[in-house]
């Protein structure tokens, strides 16, 4: 036990100084934050996908409602980043519990299509409503600055904060861990699998989902914070249908119910991108197809693929 | 602009999402199969069209023609690839792979038509007509009278005639149908094809009357939603009124209020509908 909490701790230590023993430089710290981030903003969705088997398309507002919240406390109010991280984990709450009461009694396609309208009618919102900036978004977001009495630590650059997006990523790390093994975590995947047995163990499968729903929220939310803080602007952008792909796609490439499975998927596709990128479009392509070719091909992910090889080879 | 100008605006549109939305109809209806590339297809149909048109000089119905040869290869290929999916009827994977044939169709109209707005002008769109000061044009003239004629058509071919009788015995049972000898395989791939032409049908005809965009595909997904539950899933009848309806109120929605949020308040109305009948999705299979 305590051999495997040193090495637990030896390669949480390691993972933070991967990028400096990759040889460092901005665009690498770049694309490690941006991997960290979207793997927080992908394992929301995990949640609902490989815990609960349902499928939501709305992620994509916990998001932005995320950044949101972060840009306009910070350029309005001044908040600094614990506020504004408790804020958007407030508001992106709100949000999801009026979007679960709406899709509570909904299943499968009806909640994934209901989910989906609420994400493109947030981004024709994000669009038109001043308030949240309109098509120019708000700009102006200051730098990720923790104060604690004369010590500031400030995250300037993508190498300052990523110290910040690894914190985070931990974070959501242990969060998916814990909820696995709690009573919660249990009572979901029942009421994914087994509904009736569910019921007959006097489970209350609305509950379940609504709460899982409510616990995915702030963790999506929480990446559309720092997205916010790393841009530091935000327009109607982070409603794009990319987010949601990225998330899919992450989701379902390494396989469901991992729990390094989205960090490596969102690394793969990212990777991808950034260091071996055939013009957006072509990549926009890739994804795609990516996505298709799992569902397809290999409905239990990369993992499957991988666990079949090891049995032929036996 | 006054409200008899807004009623034929209404109709207009109307007519537009009833046909935008056909396909989704007779997919979910028949072959309880849900694509949510439908819009992605709308998107690809109407650049096809313009391409041909504007940049071959070919005629436009030549280009409509092709347009919605080009939307039934697109949708049986789609189906080809996930036959697997569908015949163990594993919606929520199909829905995801739609999706993601959504996106790959994104880029690809983009890396061939690139990414900047386009106008699609046909020789109808030229022709004014005028009464007194109500105002529409050829193309609006040639929207209402494709859709009543493809309705029409549609419904009395799914009632009458022996491909309607195939194709809703596959929709009320599969593993019968199979048993019965039909070739469901060739039925589902056909109800796709079907899907991607009506869809391409309703982009040629409609897509003048709006810039085209390779995203515009995303939005108009949501139309489509609000006509298929608004009109009872695989209502044909259903769907025309309901599209009908929500043409009107869009019109007069933008009339009077804010015409940027009317595909927030076609929402609120799908989400209206769902907290009256929750159940309505599932209420009817087979579907006429």
């Amino acid at each position: 036990m305590l051999f495997r909490g040193l090495l637990a701790a030896l390669v949480v230590v390691a993972g933070f100084f991967l990028p400096r023993l990759l040889g460092g430089g901005g665009e690498l710290y770049s694309a490690f934050v941006l991997i960290a981030i979207f793997a927080v903003m992908a394992y929301g969705l995990d949640l609902i996908v490989s815990d609960l088997g349902e499928v939501s398309l709305c992620h994509t507002v916990f998001f932005a409602v995320g950044a949101y919240t972060t840009a306009l406390m910070s350029t309005g109010l001044g908040s600094g980043p614990i506020m504004t991280f408790l804020g958007a984990s407030l508001a992106s709450l709100c949000v999801a519990a009026l979007i679960g009461l709406i899709t509570l009694k909904l299943r499968e396609f009806v909640f994934s299509l209901v989910t989906y309208a609420l994400a493109v009618v947030a981004g024709t919102l994000a669009q038109h409503w001043s308030f949240l900036g309109g098509s120019d978004g708000l700009r102006g977001i200051p730098m990720l600055a923790l104060s604690l009495g004369n010590f500031t630590l400030a995250a300037e650059g993508d190498e300052g904060i990523w110290l910040v997006a690894y914190v985070l990523l931990l974070l959501s790390l242990w969060i998916i861990h814990s909820f696995r093994r709690s009573t919660l975590g249990q009572a979901a995947i029942m009421v994914h699998l087994n509904p009736r047995l569910a019921i007959m163990s006097g489970i209350d499968p609305a509950r379940t989902r609504l709460q899982v729903f409510l616990l995915s929220a702030p963790v999506t939310a929480s990446a559309g914070w720092l997205y916010a803080y790393q841009r530091a602007y935000i327009s109607a952008d982070v409603l794009d249908p990319y987010f949601l792909i990225l998330m899919l796609t992450a989701v379902v490439l390494v396989g469901k119910r991992m729990l390094l499975g989205p960090i490596i998927g969102v690394a793969l596709i990212l990777i991808q991108e950034r260091f071996f990128s055939m013009g957006a479009y072509v990549d926009k392509i890739i994804l795609g197809s990516v996505l298709i070719a799992v569902l397809v091909l290999q409905p239990n992910g990369l993992q499957g693929l991988f666990a079949r090889y090891g049995r032929q080879s036996r | 602009m006054n409200f008899l100008q807004q009623l034929i605006n209404g109709l207009v549109l109307g007519h537009a999402y009833a046909l935008l939305a056909v396909g989704w109809t007779v997919l979910l209806g028949v072959a309880r199969l849900v694509n949510f590339g439908h819009g992605q297809i709308y998107m690809l149909c109407a650049f096809t069209t313009w391409f041909i048109v504007s940049r071959l000089g070919i005629p436009y119905p030549l280009a409509i023609v092709a347009a919605v040869a080009v939307g039934a290869a697109v949708g049986a290929i789609m189906q080809k690839i996930m036959m697997g999916l569908t015949l163990k009827q594993d919606l929520v994977r199909i829905m995801i792979v739609t999706l993601g044939f959504g996106y790959v169709l994104e880029g690809a109209a983009a890396l061939f038509f690139g990414s900047s707005a386009q106008i699609l002008e046909t020789p109808l769109t030229a022709h004014d007509f005028y009464i007194k000061d109500l105002w529409f044009n050829g193309q609006d003239f040639a929207i209402i009278i494709m859709a009543m004629v493809f309705f029409v058509a549609l419904k009395l071919i799914v009632e009458n005639t022996q491909l309607g009788r195939l194709v809703r015995m596959v929709a009320e049972d599969p593993p019968l149908a199979q048993l019965a000898g039909i070739n469901v395989r060739r039925v589902y791939i056909g109800v796709f094809a079907f899907e991607g032409a009506a869809v391409a049908l309703a982009a040629a005809l409609v897509a003048p009357r709006t810039p085209i965009l390779t995203s515009m595909g995303f939005e108009e997904v949501i139309i489509t939603f609000v006509v298929v539950v608004l009109g009872g899933i695989g209502s044909i009848a259903g769907s025309y009124v309901a599209g009908l309806l929500l043409g009107l109120f869009s019109a007069m929605f933008g009339w009077l209020a804010d015409p940027s949020y009317t595909m927030t308040a076609a929402f609120c109305v799908l989400i209206a509908i769902l907290a009256i009948r929750p159940g309505g999705f599932a209420a009817k299979r087979g579907g006429n």
